[in-house]
């Protein structure tokens, strides 16, 4: 069934502008009022890969709290006050590494429709000093802008606040969305980038390579601060030539010295994520390669500092040791 | 393996017909027809006998299921309804997408992730025959498209075992909730006249519910314990190689490649072992 055959729709939601324009986005679809999101989101024993299939969306209203702080294993940028913020759960993209798939109990998208109480919170943070925020890590909000324009929503709000500093992280090459505003300083656009054959292979529905290169370097025209993410970085046949060309590659587009900065991880992932995600993924070979598990739970490529070293070193063909974290 | 609940015989009998289920008579605590892929179970009415008899087929017949067990299964509530609604004639299927429980104000969601023929509607259950003056009236006020009294019973005895895409309610309008004489006859042809998009829309539920077996054929096992002894493989890399090919044949689509190669090394030591096997991991990657 297509997705978004079904938006379910939670009582106090109906009436919010963002439920109205989401809706007014799919007049095909079947509409279910529901008394509380997690009626639907939370139900047992949800099949993620079925629903993968045929995703809906739910409308729904966040309570408290709307801000978390960062969690260890992400990169700060060396900002201190780093938040996270989750206005979206879950994404469009279907990765085969993707951290989402059975964090939660759905695969189906849930929006939050009250932004400003999202944007309050930040303004009550924000009175005890600046904020660095991510509020695109459970989602990817600009490829969504075209159902929910909250990248946009989150610009605009950034650009008008003091001590504000927000990362929106996306694998998307809908830039032309965003295109029209005005660049903010405020505002990190950070791009998720991978070889071409990784996409091909791991990064189903999310588009190719040189369609977000081509995002980037029009991005960067207009004056916008572009982080590089290189991370995941996945283990793949011949993987040291696969990397170093796919560098050349991202190079030849993007001018370097344009860059704002760029970060790299290997891919690591919890235990228990690691397990879950290897059961419900049994149709990919992404983790064909010996992997261990480190103190703390962490699992990884055996030969992980040898991928990181290798990366670093031919990123940094490029960029300056002060523009490259992780 | 498809499981229907209805509340009556007269509700069953045109299934029962259609699908030629033949009576259980081992089951002596409700009437239970089957067929090779299929079981229907009478309940009763109420939603506390279809809440028990749901539960007892599940219970009573997963572990006997060899197709994937709980997994490969569907089950789905059919009978007649009423409603105040003259929009929907006598007659008319609709596949439920919200049971509302009158008593407890709880909410069930199905998960409908394939295309059907059906119009879908919410539907409330109630303990007791809702009479269209009730409503008229105001004694009872109607959150729903439809009435009956059993799919809450049903949905949440079923959601204990199943997932969400395995349960399914499929309610027939009956009536405007002006029964005066029950007609048994009437219910049943109201059952026979949605039979055909019944049987489209189980078809395409034993698509969404079927459970893939081993992907490996009895040969390629044999052939990767060949490999696995002639290399000396350790325990973990046994595991490894037997997962690599599944992950490979889910991927491709294609047979194992050959490894009779593999499966003539004599390998003395474990390093030798080690590298053989990173070439199987290279084959089975990017062949
Ligand atoms: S783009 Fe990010 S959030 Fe979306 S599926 Fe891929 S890894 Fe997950």
């Amino acid at each position: 069934m297509s997705k978004f055959s079904h938006i379910y729709i939670e009582e106090r939601a109906a009436a919010y502008p963002v439920a109205q324009h989401v809706l007014s986005r799919f007049p095909g679809s079947i509409r279910v009022m529901v008394r509380h999101y997690k009626d639907v989101f939370n139900r047992p024993h949800q099949d993620f890969r079925r629903q993968k299939a045929s995703t809906k969306l739910i409308l729904a209203v966040k309570r408290e709290p709307f801000l978390y702080p960062g969690p260890e294993v992400c990169e700060d940028f060396g900002n201190p006050n780093f938040y996270y913020t989750s206005p979206v759960l879950n994404c469009i993209y279907d990765c085969d590494y993707c951290y989402l798939q059975g964090l939660y109990p759905s695969a189906n998208i849930v929006i939050f429709v009250n932004i400003e109480e999202f944007f309050k919170a930040v303004d009550r943070q924000l009175e005890s000093g600046p904020l660095y925020l991510c509020p695109s890590y459970d989602t990817d909000l600009l490829a969504l802008e075209g159902i929910v324009p909250y990248a946009s929503r989150w610009i605009e709000f950034a650009g008008i606040r003091q001590g504000l500093r927000i990362e929106l992280r996306t694998r998307s090459a809908n830039y032309s969305a965003i295109a029209g505003l005005t660049p903010v300083e405020q505002v990190i656009l950070a791009w998720s980038l991978s070889p071409h054959e990784v996409v091909r292979r791991y990064e189903r529905l999310a588009p190719p390579l040189k369609a977000r290169l081509t995002a980037i370097k029009a991005a960067l025209q207009d004056g916008w601060q572009v982080r590089l993410c290189f991370e995941p970085l996945i283990k793949i046949h011949n993987w040291q030539q696969v990397y170093r060309e796919f560098l050349d590659e991202v190079f030849s587009i993007i001018p370097a010295e344009r860059v704002f900065d760029a970060n790299i991880g290997v891919f690591r992932m919890s235990k228990e994520q690691f397990k879950r995600i290897s059961r419900l993924r049994s149709d990919t070979d992404i983790f064909a390669f010996p992997m261990v598990c480190r103190e703390g739970g962490v699992v990884t490529y055996e030969d992980e500092k040898e991928i990181r070293g290798f990366f670093y070193q031919n990123l940094n063909r490029y960029l300056p040791e002060e523009k490259i974290y992780g | 393996m498809i499981y229907i609940v209805t509340a009556l015989p007269c509700e069953a009998s045109p299934i029962v017909k259609r699908y030629d289920l033949k009576r259980d008579d081992a089951c002596r605590h409700f009437p239970l027809y089957r067929s090779d892929d299929m079981f229907l179970i009478v309940s009763g009415v109420g939603k506390m006998a279809s809440a028990i008899a749901t539960a007892y087929l599940i219970a009573q017949n997963v572990k006997r299921d060899e197709a994937g067990g709980e997994e490969g299964l569907a089950i789905i509530n059919i009978g007649v309804c009423g409603t105040l609604n003259q929009r929907y004639p006598i007659g008319t299927p609709l596949l439920i997408h919200k049971v509302i429980d009158h008593e407890t104000g709880k909410q069930y969601f199905p998960d409908i992730l394939i295309e059907h023929p059906f119009e879908e509607g919410s539907i409330e259950t109630h303990n007791d025959v809702v009479r269209r003056e009730d409503v008229l009236s105001g004694r009872v006020e109607l959150r729903a498209d439809l009435v009956d009294m059993e799919a809450s019973g049903f949905f949440q005895a079923a959601s204990r075992f199943l997932a969400p895409h395995q349960i399914y309610v499929i309610k027939v309008v009956g009536d405007y909730l002006d029964v005066v004489d029950f007609d048994r006859q009437r219910v049943a042809q109201c059952i026979s006249g949605a039979l055909d998009a019944v049987d489209g829309f189980i078809k395409q539920v034993e698509g969404l519910c079927r459970v893939e077996g081993d992907v490996l054929t009895q040969d390629e096992r044999l052939q990767l314990e060949r490999v696995k002894e002639s290399l000396r493989l350790t325990v973990t890399q046994s595991h490894q190689l037997v997962d690599m090919a599944r992950r490979y044949k889910l991927r491709t689509g294609r047979p194992l490649p050959d490894f009779s190669e593999f499966a003539q090394t004599r390998v003395k030591v474990k390093a030798e072992g080690r590298k053989a096997l990173e070439r199987i991991r290279r084959l089975l990657l990017y062949e």
